[in-house]
C-alpha cells in the first residue's frame, strides 16, 4: 500500500512505483552525464563539479517531469520518420518560396486529438510545426488547431500517421479511443 | 580526409540554400502564419545540414555531440516559439491570409 509522509493512503499509481522512479532516475542521470561530458569536451578534471550537477539535475527533472511511459522501438521508429519528413518539409517550403506563382492556399484545420493531454500532445504539437505544410496554432485538450500551407494536400492522413508514431513513442494504444470517436 | 571535406562543403552549401529559402519565404509569404512555416521548416533543416557538415570535421565525439545538442535545442525552441507566435496571432484575431 502506498502512503504519504502523514500515513494517508494514496491512490494506486503504477507508473510512480519505486522501481519505476529508480529506473527513470538512473536513465536520466546517464543522459545528463552524457550531456555534461559533451559540454566539457570529455575533461576528466571536471567531474568533481559534474557529479553533483548531474545529481541535482536528475532530482529537479524528476520533480518537474515525473516518469512517463515510453518505448525504445518507438524512438527508433520516429527518428528516421522525423528526419525524412522534416527534410521533405524544407524542400516543400523552399519550392513554394522560390516559385514565381507562390503556390500556397493556406487555411485553418481543427484536428481532434486521439492522444491524451500532457506531454504526448505537447510533443506532437511541436512535431507538427516541423513537418510538411502544417503549423500548430492552438493547443487545446480536445483539438489541435493546425494552420496548413496548402489545403489541397493530404495533411489529415499525415497528422493521423504522425499521431500513431507519437503514440508508439509514449507506449500508448490509440485504437480504443479511435473506435470511440467514430 | 578529402572526401569528408568535400561532403562538408556540400552540406554547408545545402544548409545555406535552405536558410536562403527560409528568408525568401519570410519576405514573399503574405501573412504571419505562412511566414512561420517558411522559417521553422527551412531553417531547422538548414541548421541540421550545417551541423552535420561541421560534425564531419569535429576532432572528437564530444564536439560532434555538442553540435547535435545545439541542433536539438534549436529544434525545440523554434517549434515552441513558432507555436507561441501563431497562438498570439490567433488570440489577437489575425485571420489567415486567403487567396
Amino acid at each position: 500500500m502506498h502512503t504519504n509522509d502523514r500515513g494517508q493512503c494514496l491512490p494506486f499509481t503504477p507508473r510512480y512505483s519505486v522501481t519505476i522512479c529508480l529506473r527513470a532516475g538512473l536513465i536520466r542521470a546517464v543522459l545528463f552525464s552524457l550531456i555534461w561530458w559533451v559540454l566539457v569536451d570529455g575533461a576528466m578534471a571536471s567531474w568533481p563539479v559534474g557529479v553533483p550537477v548531474v545529481l541535482l539535475t536528475t532530482i529537479v527533472s524528476m520533480a518537474l517531469l515525473p516518469p512517463f511511459s515510453w518505448s525504445l522501438i518507438g524512438i527508433i521508429r520516429i527518428v528516421p520518420f522525423f528526419l525524412w519528413h522534416s527534410l521533405c518539409a524544407a524542400v516543400d517550403v523552399a519550392r513554394r518560396a522560390f516559385h514565381p506563382g507562390l503556390p500556397i492556399s493556406p487555411g485553418l484545420y481543427y484536428y481532434q486529438w486521439h492522444l491524451p493531454p500532457g506531454l504526448p500532445q505537447i510533443f506532437m504539437a511541436n512535431m507538427v510545426s516541423l513537418l510538411p505544410g502544417t503549423l500548430s496554432a492552438e493547443l487545446a485538450d480536445e483539438y489541435l488547431c493546425v494552420h496548413v500551407l496548402d489545403q489541397t494536400g493530404a495533411f489529415t492522413s499525415d497528422l493521423s500517421i504522425l499521431e500513431e508514431y507519437v503514440a508508439q513513442l509514449f507506449a500508448l494504444n490509440l485504437t480504443v479511443d479511435r473506435s470511440k470517436k467514430i | 580526409m578529402l572526401l569528408s571535406e568535400f561532403l562538408t562543403s556540400v552540406l554547408l552549401l545545402a544548409g545555406a540554400f535552405f536558410f536562403l529559402a527560409g528568408t525568401v519565404g519570410l519576405l514573399r509569404f503574405p501573412d504571419v502564419y505562412t511566414r512561420l512555416h517558411a522559417l521553422t521548416k527551412a531553417d531547422n533543416v538548414g541548421l541540421g545540414l550545417m551541423v552535420l557538415g561541421l560534425a564531419l570535421q569535429a576532432e572528437s565525439w564530444a564536439v560532434a555531440g555538442k553540435l547535435l545538442l545545439i541542433w536539438l535545442l534549436v529544434l525545440l525552441s523554434s517549434a515552441s516559439v513558432a507555436h507561441l507566435i501563431a497562438k498570439a496571432a490567433r488570440q489577437k484575431g489575425i485571420e489567415p491570409w486567403k487567396q
